[in-house]
């Protein structure tokens, strides 16, 4: 857990925003809203444009480039141009200044954006950090599907066919899921070969026990099982190709 | 030379021809790679280099400000110099049965004449007929200029033999140097398109608002008339805003006036004048048309005012005027997928 120190309160306009650059190099969008202040990834995730030159009029932020929207409270899509929420910061607010804290990597995730707080700590304590450099093979073809993995940072590349050499051309973005299968009934082996195309930062949970975890929620269980089916329908759906 | 696209849910093939930039070759195939200006300034089409060697064409783009890492570029400006893998960070989809795939083709400069001192209207007759939408636009370049430019067509027809542009003097501009200076009739120019989404359909079944500034207006002329051949005013209303400095600055008022004669009063036209009062004299000489003063924006945001029920809104100018009128038409609390506009800046 990390906690930085932004700015004071007295320099975020009333409804307005303003961005600021960490020292770890983490560029931060501190927004008001009322009584509430909210912290985001500053930068846009469709084409990383600055998200304080956007718009915002208390409620819901506007990114000018593509006009992609959200909810300033929780982060969340608005509309239909948006293909994926902002990263979300936890805001804590001591004597007039703003802090912002990185509690949990599984949170920018957004297959488990919606799961209750206690079972994002069980979450939390199942996930293993790994890192591969360039070359580093995750799983190969007909690996047992054990684990389901998150990227934290870096680039994964997706190899397909009988000897694992055609592109299947996947990109991915900070906090999505790979490896899902482990989530999934009667789908033991890898179909595809999982390779690290830079130094890369991975999340890896078991999927059973992460399983485990969703059942003795059910509520977080049904909010993740609906966001992974709706994941696999957008990848499915590309005018029958798979 | 072979290309493949790995974007975020797949990935394509496709080949180029040598010099053929990158995004022309993959739409030319219907494979809709990610888009605005298609000319070098938006930055919408940036790409990362996995595999292989391009050639850029143009490496002081001012689209190149939007690229963070030495291995990103620009597929509207590169072309490939060997076999290359690509990656686009953006789903990427076919391009839809019912939409015009862009292609590479010839046309003479038929007309040239001058709207007003500086603004110039081109007739272009193409070498095979076209497909397009209304509201589209073609990259269009001229004989030792360098570069494509993307002008919106003004016309609307199925199966079109020629295209109309209007094209605004900009000083020092290379292509309006040209188009001003030179006897351009009769000129082969070459052309890449149609292309933009800001696209009107009379299957659209809603109200029509159109913002322009300057030469913006000529897709909104497009669309307008595609929309009267459809007698689609008879059931949805239409309103215009058309700004311009001061009424020398303004044209086509004629054409808007043969438009309300045409569609009757479900379409309102609205010329802003930002420098001046209207004189009476155009209100005599106009009288279908309405006369406002102010920035185009803030006069739609005036008219507007409660109007904005089933409302798609196609927004085309300077950048300035394009982000101010989103401001407006957010404020208005429009939701987003009915703003339409093409990003050029």
């Amino acid at each position: 857990m990390s906690k930085i120190r932004i700015c004071n309160t007295a320099e975020i306009p009333s409804n307005g925003m303003k961005e600021y650059d960490t020292e770890g190099g983490l560029k931060v969008l501190i927004a008001n809203a009322g009584d509430t202040y909210y912290a985001y990834q500053g930068l846009c995730p469709h084409q990383e444009v600055c998200l304080a030159e956007g718009y915002y009029d208390g409620a819901v932020l506007t990114c000018h480039q593509h006009l992609w929207q959200w909810d300033i409270t929780t982060g969340k899509e608005v509309g239909t141009l948006a293909e994926v929420p902002l990263e979300k910061y936890e805001v804590q607010v001591e004597d007039g200044e703003i802090f912002v804290v990185q509690s949990s990597a599984l949170k920018a995730a957004q297959l488990f954006m919606d799961v209750s707080d206690d079972t994002l700590q069980r979450l939390d304590l199942l996930a293993r950090r790994e890192k591969y450099g360039s070359g580093g093979v995750l799983y190969n073809i007909g690996d047992p599907t054990d684990d389901l993995y998150i990227l934290e940072s870096g680039r994964v590349e997706f190899l397909i066919g009988r000897d694992g050499t055609s592109p299947a051309g996947f990109v991915l973005r900070k906090g999505e899921v790979f490896g899902w299968a482990a989530l999934l009934e009667n789908q033991e082996r890898r179909i595809a070969k999982a390779t690290s195309l830079e130094d890369s930062v991975l999340l890896r949970l078991n999927g059973e026990a992460t399983l485990k975890a969703l059942e003795s929620d059910p509520v977080s269980g049904y909010l993740v099982m609906r966001k992974l089916s709706t994941l696999i329908t957008r990848h499915l759906g590309s005018q029958g190709e798979k | 030379m072979k290309i493949q696209v790995n974007a975020r849910n797949r990935a394509y093939q496709f080949e180029t021809t040598e010099g053929e930039k990158i995004l022309y070759a993959g739409l030319s195939e219907a494979i809709g790679l990610p888009y605005e200006c298609a000319s070098g300034t938006c930055g919408t089409c940036k790409a990362r280099l996995v595999s292989g060697e391009v050639i850029d064409g143009w490496p002081e783009a001012p689209g190149r400000k939007y690229l963070k890492d030495d291995d990103e570029f620009l597929m509207c400006q590169c072309a490939a110099k060997t076999d290359v893998s690509i990656e686009v960070a953006s789903f990427v989809q076919p391009i839809e049965a019912d939409v015009c795939v862009p292609a590479a083709m010839k046309g003479v400069i038929s007309s040239a004449r001058l709207l007003t001192p500086d603004v110039i209207h081109l007739q272009v007759r193409l070498n095979q007929p076209m497909e397009f939408d209304a509201g589209q636009f073609m990259l269009v370049q001229a004989p030792g200029v360098a570069g494509y430019r993307g002008w919106s067509m003004v016309n609307h027809q199925r199966e079109a033999e020629s295209l109309e542009f209007i094209v605004k003097k900009k000083p020092g501009g290379g292509i309006s140097e040209w188009l001003f200076n030179t006897d351009c009739e009769g000129v082969e120019v070459d052309l890449f398109g149609p292309l933009g989404q800001a696209t009107f359909y009379p299957s659209l079944a809603k109200n029509v608002l159109c913002i322009a500034g300057g030469s913006g207006i000529a897709g909104m002329l497009s669309i307008l008339s595609r929309a009267a051949q459809n007698d689609y005013f008879s059931q949805y209303k239409g309103d215009v805003f058309f700004g311009v400095q001061t009424l020398k600055d303004a044209f086509f008022l004629d054409e808007f006036s043969k438009l309300r004669t045409l569609c009757g009063d479900n379409l309102n036209v609205v010329i802003a004048l930002s420098k001046e009062e209207a004189p009476a004299s155009a209100l005599n000489d106009h009288p279908q048309l309405k006369f406002d003063t102010g920035y185009v924006h803030d006069v739609a945001g005036r008219h507007m005012q409660g109007g904005y029920q089933n409302v798609r809104a196609y927004l085309a100018g300077p950048p300035p005027m394009v982000d101010a009128a989103i401001r407006v038409l957010l404020q208005a609390r429009m939701t987003t997928d009915n703003i339409c506009y093409d990003k050029f800046s």
